[in-house]
């Protein structure tokens, strides 16, 4: 699968991480999810028949990026769910506001290609650039 | 990155404080890794731990540093209980991942023939992978017992025995663990990861002794060449990967609290002594317990795998465990600093404990030679067993190094493995490998990771850990 011309993939002796451009906050988080479930599968593959509300806050922009994350990264562990689309209803430095899609993992159709321990603060940058934000996160494996 | 590093002896290197660091930062390695080792961002983040409130002697580093989350992988660093911080990155996510080395009466001559078939019947009993079914069901209060109990939970359900307790780092067990300063999450993502593998470097090996280097101390632990071994290489799953992620952002808070001031944000940390450093223990204890039922667990199915394949008694097989110790950990420990006794929190990320011979933590058996320390290397080459020394309890807190690190990127790992097929080149070597994903053993290949036998070497030469046998594999399972 190519990565879209806003994404690159860092490579990283023990980790993994993504590069994101983006036009605006709202934008940015968007694909910093997208991003990281491209890590996680193949999100060509991911059906987008359920939706659920997420909300999460922080004290400041980095953590919040490290909290929106963190909260798909655990429900797609624990619920054992994969999602593909995201649309951030509310966001400012501290909060987020989301619907996003997706399904239950289908083994059949769906190849987790590893597990992302957690979202770290290493490499973490968010920071507004001249075509608007820019992102990189290095993700636990 | 250019590093000012003075030879302090030929395996010792030192980069002396400056700016905010209270003590050196100290790396053991051969002058011919040092290279490598000052090529990358490790030695700098080694330093970086040096700025710690608290930390004694030095901040230490082992030939397999490499870099990591705030504190290098590799890093030992030990902080005063009165003036000291603790760390979550000093410990790792991977709470407790650790190592269990088992030994058998079988040899090697008499499972080739049936090495297939075992490894076979290991990866259909023991789960590994990304999301793998197959764990044991728990409920939130059985949780909450291993938690508390660490691997006598398992033994107490009917998996394993007594004798496996003795050999395993604490007993297999950290009493001091306090379940309500875990979070739900925490339990949430541990409930059906009991009593499986995961993924990534975690591995299962059924090998053989191949070389003893150190006859007595070989004699001791039971080691004779030729005799088939088990290595269970995995941790406190994602039970313990969120409560770090947890108490990151706990300490991460505590920071501004406590007025510490951090050459990087990943040093979050607070006072040993503090509300913060309290509860992050208490949770780590849960979690280094999960890693000691995890692995207890494991060790059970595989006897009983070992059982179906060979078509032999348990007594037969004989797979006993020699010892388990853990590689990312904070303990609360007694050392000699400045010729007084002296309480430390010692973290270990990516290190081992070592303990020299009389030392009483270990078990009686075991006094005479020291305490075994297990090295597992990649899957293609070898592993070691070791032994602590009384230098290492001088200079190092009773460290010694974990394994090889690796040495290449997964992407390029994956390159290199491309229109390869890593099964049936391991085969040709002789060596049966199964794995979950054909990604992960491209991943795993024996070139993405250092030759652990110059990290092991390098501690041998700078004193802080005898080898005592080599390991090479015949079958392994991955995720």
């Amino acid at each position: 699968m190519n990565a879209p011309e806003w994404l690159d993939y860092i490579d990283h002796t023990g980790d993994a991480g993504i590069l994101l451009r983006a036009e605006n906050l709202r934008q940015l988080f968007e694909r910093a999810a997208w991003g990281m479930f491209s890590v996680l599968t193949n999100v060509a593959e991911i059906r987008l028949v359920e939706e659920t509300r997420i909300q999460v806050g922080a004290n400041d922009l980095p953590a919040l990026m490290l909290a929106w994350l963190s909260e798909l990264n655990y429900r797609h562990v624990t619920e054992h769910r994969l999602f593909g689309k995201f649309g951030i209803r509310d966001i400012n430095d501290r909060m987020i506001v989301a619907k996003v899609s997706g399904e239950a993992i289908d083994p059949d159709r769906h190849t987790i290609f590893t597990e992302i321990k957690a979202v770290t603060f290493h490499g973490l940058r968010l920071e507004k650039s001249d075509s608007g934000w820019e992102a990189q996160i290095i993700f636990d494996l | 990155m250019q590093y000012d590093v003075q030879k302090v002896t030929d395996y010792l290197w030192e980069l002396a404080p400056s700016g905010g660091m209270r003590v050196p930062a100290r790396i053991y390695a051969t002058e011919a890794m040092l290279p490598q080792i000052l090529s990358d961002n490790a030695p700098q983040q080694a330093a970086n731990v040096a700025h710690l409130p608290g930390i004694v002697k030095a901040s230490l580093a082992m030939p397999d540093i490499h870099w990591g989350y705030g504190f290098p992988i590799g890093g030992v660093a030990a902080f005063d209980l009165e003036s000291g911080v603790i760390s979550p990155g000093g410990v790792g996510y991977d709470i407790n991942c650790g190592v269990r080395l088992m030994a058998s009466r079988v040899t090697r001559q008499q499972i080739v023939p049936k090495m297939r078939e075992l490894v076979n019947q290991l990866f259909r009993d023991v789960p590994t992978g990304v999301g793998s079914a197959g764990g044991l069901k728990t409920t939130v209060s059985q949780l909450r017992r291993v938690a508390e109990q660490g691997a006598r939970w398992p033994i107490e359900n009917g998996f394993g025995s007594e004798a496996d307790l003795a050999h395993i780092e604490e007993n297999g067990c950290n009493a001091r663990a306090d379940a309500a300063q875990v979070s739900e999450r925490a339990w949430k993502r541990g409930e059906e990861q009991l009593g499986t593998l995961g993924s990534g470097n975690h591995f299962l090996e059924v090998g053989y002794v191949a070389e003893i280097y150190d006859a007595e101390a070989a004699d001791v632990l039971g080691l004779v060449p030729d005799q088939i071994t088990v290595i269970i290489h995995c941790g406190s799953r994602g039970f313990g990967y969120q409560v770090c992620s947890d108490y990151l952002d706990v300490m991460d808070r505590a920071v501004k609290k406590y007025k510490i001031t951090l050459p990087d944000r990943q040093l979050a940390c607070a006072p040993i002594s503090s509300t913060e450093g309290e509860s992050y223990l208490g949770a780590m204890r849960c979690a280094v317990n999960y890693a000691f039922a995890n692995r207890q667990v494991i060790a059970h199915r595989t006897r009983s795998a070992f059982e179906k394949a060979l078509s032999m008694s348990r007594e037969e097989i004989g797979l006993r465990t020699v010892y388990e110790v853990a590689h990312n950990i904070a303990k609360i420990e007694t050392h000699t600093v400045e010729g007084a006794q002296t309480r430390l929190c010692v973290h270990r990320k990516g290190a081992t404990r070592a303990f020299a011979p009389g030392s009483l933590e270990i078990p009686s058996e075991f006094q005479k030679i020291g305490q075994p320390v297990l090295i597992p290397g990649d899957m293609g080459r070898y592993s070691y067993v070791l032994a602590g020394t009384s230098k290492a309890m001088l200079e190092t807190f009773g460290s010694t190094c974990h394994g090889a690190g690796r040495a290449m990127s997964r992407v390029k790992a994956k390159k290199a493995a491309g229109g390869r097929n890593i099964i049936r080149e391991m085969e040709s070597r002789g060596i049966i490998v199964r794995g979950q994903s054909r990604r992960t053993i491209d991943e795993e290949i024996s070139e993405a990771y250092k030759d652990v036998s110059n990290v092991v070497d390098a501690c041998a030469l700078a004193g802080i850990s005898r080898k005592v046998a080599q390991l090479r594999p015949l079958g392994c399972i991955k995720g």
